[in-house]
């Protein structure tokens, strides 16, 4: 008889997107401006969110689920978990993510930074432990840097398409998606072994890569929530902005880079 | 008719570039902004780590560096962009109000929490015909460096900051599609901006007081 029973983790994942796929092929479109006003159809180029309704729509529903599920276990997180298990949680994240990242240094033509993250994965993965310590830094000064199949798109010369507000992953674009997916079907560890307990594994450090992002944008994302008028349009722009200046590796430390190729993110396993 | 040649001519002009309708700015010196940066930063971290004063007396002087230093009309100018014309003059004087009282407060609450902040001036480039990018590392305690960039230009003779960038997001870019988002969910109307304002100062001060 064939195993049938053996639960697909990476298809589980992939899944996840193909409801958005189809929400944003339902999407309600934002009306363009007549050509009469140059100023106002300028503008809604520039925007870049042709389905802005929809979007908003999304993104109303990210922030209940937000405000009652990911931001509650973010902060108890960080309540609970002492401040040196969580910068380890990161760093393991993190050193777990370096093979993608080297594989977007490599097809960016970034020799250097390879070298970097290549170096970091083997000091980290052996004297720091398995990841729990980023000794690379500490001791060898080599930071680490984030890099997805995304930004590699848009060097390669990929557009960005239409600004698209997914639940849970946050603010992103086709490319970006696109990316995010590439980003987990080449990650050596989604077909790496199968059963109960490597599942069990899958999806724990996927759960803990929510809530370790989520832990590090509380103050981030209360300070816009409080400070915008409009958080759906700071975060946007905020979003584009930001990603133009990493695909340009134009940023350093001071907000954590994106995790996966989308969204919001806690990228190299940097503490903040 | 008359309004509506002078909408088209405006518009025109928008295409052919910001460059054209500007009014005519000397070009900012590369060692003159970096002073200008240097001596502003030291003035807002010894405001900021003024120990025999209290969060509200360091908070007033960090907002009288801050109004000194940045070219605050400019700024709201830019961020209001093209609804400044459909804007009847009190509205206009309105949000220039409401626009300063809103920087200042938002950005001395900001600043005043980087209780024993240090900073530094980093590599320094110029990067548009008329203004200065001066980068400053900000150092402060528990929490990694990071970069902020100062656009400087020169305003009527004067080095003034036209706005920050941290981390390659623009606080004048952002606050640009904020309030124009505002509006245009609001019919174009811009009373709705200057009351949402309005609300978010009274926040503000709220907040001030509750510490």
């Amino acid at each position: 008889m064939r195993q049938s029973t053996v639960s697909p983790p990476p298809r589980a994942r992939l899944a996840l997107a193909a409801p958005l796929l189809a929400a944003l092929l339902l999407a309600g479109c934002a009306t363009r401006p007549p050509a009469s006003d140059p100023e106002a159809v300028a503008e809604f180029e520039q925007t870049n969110d042709p389905a802005e309704p929809t979007n908003r729509r999304l993104y109303a529903v990210h922030q209940g689920i937000d405000s009652y599920v990911l931001r509650p276990v973010a902060v108890g997180y960080r309540a609970v978990v002492p401040r040196p298990v969580r910068t380890g949680v990161r760093n393991v994240l993190g050193n777990l993510r370096t093979p993608v990242i080297l594989a977007n240094d490599m097809l960016q033509g970034e020799p250097r930074r390879a070298g970097d993250t290549l170096g970091r994965f083997l000091i980290n993965s052996t004297l720091g432990l398995g990841g729990i310590f980023d000794v690379a830094a500490s001791r060898f000064g080599v930071r680490g840097h984030a890099e997805d199949y995304g930004q590699t798109l848009a060097r390669w010369g990929v557009g960005e398409g239409p600004y698209v507000f997914v639940p849970v992953l946050g603010p992103s674009n086709p490319r970006d998606l696109v990316g995010f997916g590439l980003g987990i079907v080449s990650d050596p560890l989604t077909w790496f072994g199968q059963g109960a307990i490597v599942d069990g594994l899958t999806y724990g450090r996927t759960g803990a890569t929510v809530v370790d992002t989520r832990e590090g944008l509380i103050e981030p994302l209360d300070d816009l929530e409080r400070s915008s008028l409009d958080s759906y349009a700071t975060l946007r722009s905020v979003y584009r902005q930001r990603r133009a200046a990493e695909i340009r590796n134009d940023t350093s430390r001071a907000t954590p880079s994106s995790a996966g190729s989308t969204g919001f993110g806690v990228g190299t396993g940097e503490p903040r | 008719m008359q309004h509506l040649d002078r909408r088209g001519l405006l518009g025109a002009a928008l295409l052919l570039g910001a460059g054209a309708i500007r009014p005519a700015r000397a070009q900012t010196d590369i060692g003159r902004a970096s002073a200008f940066i240097q001596t502003t930063g030291q003035q807002l971290v010894a405001a900021i780590n003024d120990q025999s004063r209290d969060i509200a007396a360091r908070r007033q002087r960090v907002a009288g560096v801050l109004r000194q230093a940045v070219d605050v009309d400019g700024v709201g100018r830019f961020i209001i962009g093209r609804w400044w014309r459909t804007a009847t003059p009190q509205e206009q004087q309105e949000y220039l109000k409401l626009f300063e009282e809103t920087l200042i407060r938002n950005l001395s609450a900001r600043f005043g929490e980087y209780q024993g902040v240090r900073f530094s001036l980093g590599r320094t480039q110029q990067r548009t015909e008329d203004d200065v990018l001066v980068n400053t590392v900000i150092e402060r305690p528990n929490s990694a460096p990071f970069s902020l960039d100062w656009r400087v230009g020169e305003i009527g003779g004067q080095p003034k900051v036209v706005d920050v960038i941290a981390e390659g997001t623009s606080l004048r870019l952002t606050q640009r599609s904020e309030y124009s988002s505002v509006i245009q969910r609001n019919n174009g109307q811009m009373a709705a901006l200057l009351q949402a304002m309005r609300g978010q100062i009274q926040q503000l001060a709220a907040r001030e007081q509750g510490r």
